[in-house]
């Protein structure tokens, strides 16, 4: 556990961050960044609490297994949204410029940026954005619960 | 003109962070030393025109590598020893 | 001694960098100009995502529909990768029998 002024800046600052990193990955497909960046950002700020708070108290928390099993979910959700364009090809597109969810049209040039385009992009965006999510943090997790802390 | 002043900057930081996360003494210094190289190095991606590879060396490099780094010196020693 | 050594091998590797910065490189005779240093050579598969893809996916960002779309076996590569790094943490960091929990 660190000081009182890193737990404080912690706690103001972790919000703000969490909102940024999902901003990032729903916003994937219109301004840059994505699923992966956005993913990392999000496990910036599990980081700072790990980091300011240390691993006894986190422990109760967030748990491990449930960082790994969000990642195998955001795995899972990656494949099968590929697996369900094998009509045509794995990783087809089936949602773009179809009209429905996700599936508006969007011409060639400078636009302001519809959220509800860009077809299968969105959902594989969230689907990196979890696994990422889960992938970064279970590691901080597993080297933090690792060894002790010395006193010096 | 101003870009290139403050472009001009980034990297004589970036060589500076770099040195002197190789010849400090305290390990934790040097860990924030490689972070603010990290933060530097995604603002010149930034400069570049590279705005995703800037957000994932911000979030990446300048977050988690440096929360790792701080883990493990708290849990083995603090100061280089002299072999 | 040491120090010299470190010295030649960072002229060398700094006046490469410099070579490769300021060199003009090959004479185009397309556009009739020179190769610039961080600009491509062949640019057919650059203008094509450029000029389609906001079409055919209807992404904004172009850089995210290559990666998930016309690129989407490297994305789930990537995606293994992340999976197989936390499983070789979570193998070599686990608490054994031994270990107090």
């Amino acid at each position: 556990m660190m000081s009182k002024i890193v737990r404080t800046q912690a706690n103001f600052l972790y919000p703000f961050i969490l909102i940024f990193g999902f901003y990032i990955v729903a916003h994937g497909h219109l301004t840059p960044g994505g699923g992966f960046q956005g993913g990392a950002v999000i496990a910036t700020g599990i980081a700072l609490v790990i980091v300011a708070y240390g691993y006894d108290r986190i422990k109760s928390w967030i748990k491990k297994s449930t960082l790994t099993a969000t990642e195998s979910i955001g795995l899972l959700c990656f494949i099968l949204t590929a697996f369900i364009g094998i009509g045509t090809s794995f990783f087809y597109n089936f949602l773009a410029n179809s009209g429905l969810l996700f599936g508006d049209r969007v011409s060639y040039g400078v636009n302001p940026g519809y959220l509800n385009t860009a077809g299968t992009l969105p959902i594989m965006n969230l689907a990196v954005g979890i696994e990422v999510l889960g992938g970064l943090g279970a590691i901080l997790m597993y080297m933090m619960s690792y060894g002790k802390e010395v006193d010096k | 003109m101003i870009l290139d002043i403050i472009h001009i900057l980034v990297l004589i930081g970036l060589i500076a962070t770099a040195y002197l996360a190789v010849k400090l003494r305290d390990l934790m210094a040097c860990a924030v030393m490689l972070g603010i190289f990290s933060f530097l190095l995604s603002l010149e991606f930034f400069i570049l025109q590279a705005p995703d590879v800037a957000i994932a060396e911000a979030g990446i490099g300048a977050g988690l590598t440096t929360a790792i780094f701080v883990m493990a010196i708290r849990k083995t020693s603090r100061w280089e020893v002299e072999e | 001694m040491r120090n010299i050594l470190m010295l030649i091998v960072f002229l060398t590797i700094f006046s490469f960098f410099m070579y490769v910065a300021i060199n003009p490189g090959d004479f185009n005779s397309q556009t009739g100009e020179h190769f610039v240093f961080g600009s491509p050579k062949f640019t057919d598969m650059d203008n094509y995502f450029i000029h389609n893809a906001q079409n055919q996916t209807g992404a904004n960002n172009v850089v995210t529909s290559i990666v998930f779309d016309y690129r989407g076996f490297d994305t789930l590569g990537e995606a293994s990768v992340l999976f197989t790094a936390v499983l070789g943490v979570g193998l070599a960091l686990r608490l054994l029998r031994g270990d107090k929990k």
